[in-house]
């Protein structure tokens, strides 16, 4: 990953101080790693060497379990993280074309990328979030979007990064595509 | 009570919220500062969120659906007593009949379901005053033998609902009899089913009734630990579960000496993370343990020697949603219901191509059809349902000719789909079902831990297989392939995963075999969804030239003059079919085929 101004800064403090409430022993594994990804977005190296260092987690199985599941990344996450529905309703009802919308405005046209050149926000595919009844359905932060198209994604984004003050490089430095139509 | 005795309700479970529910009370706060304002979990009734229950003064109470920001005018005049009652929203009121809308509810057997969406998932209190806890009360205050709970339950003759099917009750036997210090009970809510959100539902619209069937269940078996694993992609699912558990400590039905009694017992949360092999029972275990969540071999059955090596029983969260009610009323009114051997009710998650989608619980023995046509109300465009998969990346996809099949455990399997958790996702002619086998291999091969080598490897080859078909590029040896390696996967497999993965391919190349051979030898996409065997051309006199589609395409492969429509074409070397013109035209100008 390229963004290496998205490094976290791990306070050594902060990574004992979980260990103190989750436990050494080796089923702390996960929640440990939860911590750590709640906090920082992602898995900053400095925070699994501490793990390793101070519990009984071995190296081997901390790597493991954070290779394994799906939930835990070892790259640094934008600013903003975008998680798109890919549950078998949000499928069939086209939840690529959001992927392919959002990816055009934040200028993400490298397959092995999913975050934005200036770091402002990362699309993530995620398997369903459960509320198949409104597929297909994204979350920005917290906030979900129900029964979305491929330009509705667009527009929320857009009017996400003005309230949030990030630039999007894509397409039209991101600028919405309605306003331009009511211009001309 | 303050205020004017004005009560709203409003239904904030995910879906809601996800609806815009916390948006609509904030309005409604603003317009009736007076009233109460109350949340509830989902009614399941997903396609008329946002809901909002409003209670008058005068008692009279009515029941509004798909409520936002531009109707709600309507309905506050109408509750102001200023204007007309707006009838397209309404969907119950108290002085009238249902609406049709409501018989969506009301054509339903509610057991798993009994309290969601009637309460606050939070409150103890609501829960209680509709008869919570009353079971593990009457087993304990009742004298009942542990043997007497595991007897009514095999009266009632539940089978687990977690997919497989396995008697409830001979699974209990095991670990009843099974030596060991200490056992464990654990729930599992690692719905990780595309197209499943039963267990959510539960778990954030009525986490006590989970938690009431946990204690029944550990006294059943005798254990006096419990886990609680579920998925970390359900927040509200684990705050809500979280609060019941600190609740019912502070009650004394959780902890030591639960109710006065000798019986102790405590449950502690685990949040999955994100692997959907961890559904499986000894993947579930291992990733409690802190281990990669990889199955191991049984026997020894996890009943015997489970977590930590510890005897364990595992449910899925909508069986032990029914146990409380299964002890109040008797196993004997559970299996009176349903099928000769699949008895009780079932929920499904209701999606896709559907007219009202939501969750759905009936009675087994009843078709697919009924729940696609009584309660979900048809197709929800002009286009006939052409299939519903049930069961997800382990189940298959069911034909429209075989509507009639009965929900029933056996009858199910008899199609080669299975019936799963119960996520029922419904087609139309706009779906592919090559796209959509070659979606769940996609999602199986991402998902195999990696320890069989058939499952690895033979779930990866049918994935580019089917993409190859996908794409245009297939020949009919390739199904021949697909078809030879699917009973080796099966065979070669450890688990549920690797068992059931190839259901997908065999049940639409059995039932759907046409659109396979029409993506090999007319290289056609019938449901025009495969994106390597369609082309977007613009249809010259629909279009109005607004250009619309030229600012949305990711591409930039259309041109064209403002405003004349002539002059617009798609370069289809540069095209890549991702069909956001389609999307945004609004003279419906653009045709793919």
């Amino acid at each position: 990953m390229s963004n290496a101004s998205l490094e976290a800064t791990v306070d050594p403090a902060q990574v004992q101080g979980w260990i103190t409430t989750l436990g050494k022993e080796p089923s702390a594994a996960v929640p440990l790693l939860q911590a750590v990804q709640r906090a920082f977005g992602y898995l900053p190296r400095k925070a699994m060497d501490l793990i390793v260092e101070n519990t009984d987690i071995n190296a081997s199985q901390l790597f493991g379990v954070a290779t394994f599941y799906a939930q835990f990344r070892l790259d640094p996450v934008g600013r903003n993280l975008i998680k798109v529905c890919h549950g078998t309703a949000c499928h069939v009802q086209g939840a690529d074309r959001l992927n392919t919308s959002l990816r055009h405005v934040l200028g993400i046209t490298d397959e092995s990328e999913d975050t934005a050149s200036n770091g402002s926000y990362t699309v993530e595919d995620v398997a369903c979030i459960g509320c198949c009844s409104l597929a297909p359905v994204m979350l920005i932060g917290e906030q979900a979007f129900p029964n979305l198209k491929g330009a509705d994604a667009q527009r929320h984004l857009v009017k996400h990064a003005k309230t949030v003050s990030e630039i999007l490089p894509g397409k039209d430095g991101g600028e919405n595509p309605k306003s331009k139509e009511n211009k001309s | 009570m303050s205020g004017n005795g004005m009560v709203i309700t409003v239904g904030e479970g995910t879906c809601g919220i996800a609806a815009g529910a916390p948006e609509v009370t904030e309005l409604l706060k603003k317009r009736f500062p007076e009233a109460e304002f109350k949340a509830v979990g989902c009614l399941g009734m997903c396609h008329q969120e946002v809901m909002v229950d409003i209670t008058n003064p005068d008692g009279k109470s009515y029941l509004w659906g798909n409520v936002g920001k531009k109707n709600m005018p309507k309905i506050v005049r109408f509750h102001r007593g200023e204007g007309e009652i707006p009838e397209q929203l309404l969907i119950r009121s108290s002085d009238e009949t249902e609406t049709e809308k409501y018989q969506y509810l009301t054509k339903q057997t509610r057991i798993a379901l009994r309290n969601v969406g009637q309460l606050n998932p939070t409150s103890i209190e609501q829960f209680r005053a509709r008869g919570g806890y009353n079971a593990i009360e009457k087993v304990i205050k009742e004298g009942m033998t542990p043997e007497d709970v595991i007897e009514e339950v095999k009266i009632a003759n539940i089978r687990g609902r977690g997919g497989a099917g396995f008697p409830a009750a001979i699974k209990w036997g095991f670990a009843r009899g099974a030596e060991g210090d200490v056992k464990y009970l654990v729930c599992n809510g690692d719905e990780g089913d595309p197209g499943a959100f039963m267990d959510r539902s539960l778990l954030e619209g009525d986490p006590h009734t989970v938690l009431e069937g946990m204690l029944l269940a550990a006294y059943a078996i005798g254990a006096s630990k419990g886990y609680a694993y579920i998925r970390a992609e359900y927040p509200l699912a684990v705050e809500y579960f979280g609060k019941a558990l600190d609740d019912a400590r502070q009650s004394r039905l959780l902890g030591n000496n639960i109710l006065g009694s000798d019986f102790s017992f405590d449950i502690k949360i685990k949040e999955g993370a994100g692997a959907f092999v961890c559904g499986e029972e000894t993947a579930l275990l291992a990733s409690i343990e802190g281990e990669r969540g990889m199955p191991r071999i049984r026997p020894p059955f996890p009943a015997i020697k489970g977590v930590f090596g510890k005897p364990t029983i595992i449910n899925n969260v909508e069986t032990l949603s029914n146990i409380p009610w299964i002890i109040n009323n008797g196993g004997a009114a559970y299996a009176k219901i349903g099928t000769e051997k699949s008895k009780g009710t079932k929920v499904f998650a209701l999606a896709g191509a559907i007219k009202r989608g939501g969750l759905v619980e009936v009675p087994m023995g009843w078709t697919i059809r009924q729940v696609l046509e009584e309660i979900g109300g048809g197709s929800a465009s002009d286009r006939p349902l052409k299939a519903v998969q049930l069961g997800g990346p382990s189940g298959g996809c069911i034909p429209d000719s075989l509507f009639d099949t009965e929900i029933d455990y056996d009858a199910i399997n008899a199609t080669g789909a299975i019936m799963g958790s119960g996520g029922m996702v419904v087609m139309d002619g706009k779906s592919c079902m090559v796209d959509l086998a070659r979606y769940f291999l996609e999602f199986t091969q991402l998902e195999s831990c990696g320890k069989c080598t058939f499952c690895r490897i033979g779930t990866l080859r049918m994935k580019e297989l089917l993409t190859k078909i996908c794409e245009g590029e297939g020949t009919m040896e390739d199904i021949a392939t697909l078809e030879e390696l699917a009973p080796s996967i099966k065979q070669a497999s450890l688990c549920g995963l690797g068992q059931t993965a190839p259901n997908p391919v065999e049940t639409t190349l059995k039932y759907f075999r046409d659109e396979y051979i029409a993506h090999v030898k007319d290289h056609r996409c019938p449901g025009g969804v495969c994106k390597g065997l369609i082309t977007h051309t613009i249809i010259q006199k629909d279009c109005t030239g607004c250009s619309i589609c030229e600012r949305y395409c990711p591409v930039n492969c259309i041109t064209g003059e403002l405003k004349k429509p002539n002059t617009w074409v798609i370069d289809q070397s540069v095209c890549i079919n991702c069909g956001m013109c389609v999307e945004v035209c609004n003279p419906d100008a653009i045709l793919a085929a």
